[in-house]
């Protein structure tokens, strides 16, 4: 009877999220088509339809083609991968403010990213993901043997986090004053953006998040044990030495594959697993399914606001993330029954 | 005969206050006889005393002096907004930059700039005709209006000191995002002013930023003898405050009020110069040991002390090219953090 009704919801759950992420992807779909008509030279539904179907080479088929799809792909891209992170971190510190800005992956993988912009012009940027998983991943490892594993008290593990992006952020500003007219391009990628953004980059992040995603997804059971406690998981077998790094890792990829191109986009890995936690996903893997599909959406709504609200210039996705997930976050921390009261 | 016994340690610690006045001085020396251009001692000496050449009076009287003292006094305001933060929200991280203050002068500031460069562009792209006099107020205004909304969102809630550091960490983050991606956005190549703020800079700092400070520093000295008790009430429960006789959430609110002008207005000068405010009265701790009273004296001299040498290795280390003391004051206070973050249970 318990058997029965255990699966019977379960399975209704496990439909729901498909319809979920169904309706997610969709929209994103209609916001990456309603993206391909916005612009400083808007096209007609038609016209973007038929430079989408049949490129001819002509101005159209170019601004769809190498301009506006897939950079609305790439924000799509680059939205699941952090938002993947961010959920990666929250479940396995189990603490509700961890994500890849408050933890100092971030920070971790943007200040060597510029200082070699700045000091080694000559390396590829084939590289700054490598250099981003290093510098991610270290900085993480600083915040969370600051914080002690950062699951004890979830305030000391932010605390932490931001006291490590602060000295990261002096270090990446003061390269910044050193590197004179590089400043306002390295500015907006600071505070992430799309902007320019085509398929060599596009391709250049894919294989990162993709890599992050489908690890996490053959993890899945050992982060449904991770999400009980340590004891718990250690009771049942779990060799925590081994995951805990090896989670980390994983969250590190998607950030240090998005890193080099959109910059540090703020707040889509907190806010979004905070989201789709509403959604009530049944375990892991569809959490982190949902996670792709709502933190693409998110980030190319956000991408598309960034550029068509002030035309003809351009704003950071930055600013528009924060906005939309800044309240998010606020009201998180607000909730009278939230996570941490009485925890730190 | 005195009849209570003295403490062991007492002995030294009696000595620490005058010794570190005696830092301060000498700090004020050193950074007054040391710099860029080297200057003879004794030109300096007769430059302070209204003499000498007229070379040596500009550098020392209208350039290093009125520098060092803006930074000592935002370093006071930094450590003292540091200690009473620390104090009130049983913290022992807590700092104005952790706390959405510096975030709100940094919006602020970038804001108000961007503003007037669209405002009337005169196609400069000089910083003499960019209204760089009104940074210290527009800073101070953001910086206060940060807090201020920080306290009013936790304050519909309990005013209580996790829900102020959590609103902090929120408000101040969503605050930074924005600052960024606005300089970022609409700002050209003026931007390296701004930038200069941003990393925390005591460069071209002169008289009117120190007279500017000055009536903060003296009114936030002026009432810490009234909120002595309250503090250290603060730092019980709210129960055990209360059943002492504490109005809790007036008390918290005042003290979280002077601890906000404090820093809002040495951020609005200096910019936002992290971690003096965290380590600062930690160090001071440390030293007080077991003489409570001694924590607020300290921690202003060192406050002091700190940003000064700071201020100092900056000027000597990066030459002419002068390294801002906010990565001063971050690379030196990174060893201190971890090893207070480790230490606090």
């Amino acid at each position: 009877m318990t058997a029965v009704s255990g699966v019977g919801p379960l399975r209704a759950d496990g439909a729901r999220a498909v319809v979920l992420i169904a309706v997610l992807l969709a929209v994103s779909a209609a916001v990456i088509a309603a993206g391909l008509t916005f612009g400083t030279k808007p096209l007609s539904a038609e016209a973007a339809l038929a430079a989408l179907l049949r490129p001819d080479g002509k101005l159209d088929s170019i601004l769809v083609w190498t301009l506006r799809l897939p950079r609305s792909l790439a924000a799509f891209t680059g939205g699941a991968g952090l938002a993947v992170s961010g959920y990666l971190l929250q479940t396995l510190t189990r603490n509700p403010l961890a994500g890849p800005g408050l933890t100092g992956v971030s920070a971790g993988a943007v200040a060597p990213i510029v200082a070699c912009f700045v000091f080694l012009p000559a390396l590829s940027s084939v590289f700054y993901p490598l250099i981003g998983l290093a510098g991610g991943l270290s900085a993480a490892a600083v915040t969370f043997w600051i914080a002690r594993g950062g699951n004890v008290r979830p305030l000391h593990l932010a605390l932490a986090g931001i006291s490590v992006s602060l000295f990261l952020g002096a270090i990446t500003t003061y390269i910044l004053l050193l590197s004179g007219p590089q400043v306002p391009s390295l500015l907006f990628w600071l505070s992430g953006g799309f902007q320019g953004r085509s398929w060599p980059q596009l391709l250049q992040m894919l294989p990162w998040v993709l890599g992050g995603t489908v690890l996490a997804l053959c993890c899945h059971r050992v982060l449904q044990i991770m999400a009980l406690s340590d004891q718990a998981a250690s009771g049942m077998g779990l060799d925590l030495a081994l995951w805990k790094p090896l989670l980390l890792i994983i969250a590190a990829l998607p950030v240090a594959g998005v890193a080099p191109v959109a910059g540090p986009v703020a707040f889509v890995g907190l806010a979004t697993p905070h989201i789709v936690r509403l959604m009530r996903p049944v375990g892991p893997a569809w959490s982190i399914a949902l996670n792709v599909a709502m933190g693409g959406l998110m980030t190319v709504t956000a991408d598309l606001v960034a550029r068509s609200i002030a035309l003809p210039k351009e704003i950071p996705v930055g600013i528009v993330t924060a906005l939309i997930g800044g309240p998010i976050f606020i009201y998180l921390v607000q909730r009278r029954n939230s996570a941490f009261a009485g925890e730190a | 005969m005195s009849t209570v016994p003295s403490r062991p340690g007492a002995a030294w610690q009696a000595y620490l206050l005058p010794l570190l006045m005696a830092l301060v001085l000498l700090s004020l020396a050193l950074a007054i006889f040391l710099g860029v251009v080297d200057l003879d001692p004794s030109d300096t000496l007769a430059a302070l005393l209204g003499h000498g050449s007229p070379e040596a009076r500009a550098i020392i009287i209208e350039i290093r002096l009125p520098r060092i003292l803006t930074g000592m006094l935002a370093g006071i305001h930094f450590a003292l907004a540091g200690l009473l933060l620390q104090s009130i929200t049983r913290n022992p991280l807590a700092d104005p930059s952790l706390m959405g203050v510096s975030q709100g002068a940094m919006l602020a500031v970038s804001g108000f700039l961007v503003f007037s460069v669209y405002s009337h562009d005169t196609g400069s792209t000089t910083l003499q005709e960019l209204p760089v006099q009104w940074l210290p107020l527009v800073g101070t205004a953001g910086g206060l209006a940060a807090g201020g909304f920080i306290y009013l969102i936790a304050f519909r809630r309990d005013l209580g000191p996790l829900r102020i550091t959590l609103c902090g960490i929120a408000v101040g983050a969503v605050l930074h995002a924005i600052g960024i991606g606005l300089m970022a956005g609409w700002g050209s190549g003026r931007l390296e002013v701004l930038l200069e703020w941003f990393a925390g800079s005591l460069y071209a700092r002169g008289w009117q930023h120190a007279l500017f400070l000055a009536p903060f520093t003296i009114a936030g000295l002026a009432i810490l003898p009234v909120i002595r008790r309250p503090l250290e009430l603060l730092r019980f429960d709210a129960t055990v405050a209360r059943s002492f006789g504490l109005s809790y959430q007036v008390q918290f609110s005042v003290v979280l009020l002077i601890a906000c002008a404090l820093a809002a207005s040495a951020v609005g000068v200096v910019g936002p110069v992290v971690f003096v405010g965290l380590i600062v009265p930690h160090m001071a701790r440390f030293l007080a040991g077991r003489h409570p009273p001694l924590v607020l004296p300290l921690t202003i001299a060192l406050g002091a002390i700190v940003m000064t040498l700071a201020d100092l290795a900056g000027r000597l280390v990066g030459g002419a090219e002068e390294i801002p003391i906010g990565v001063v004051t971050a690379i030196c206070g990174v060893p201190l953090l971890v090893a207070l973050l480790r230490k606090t249970p």
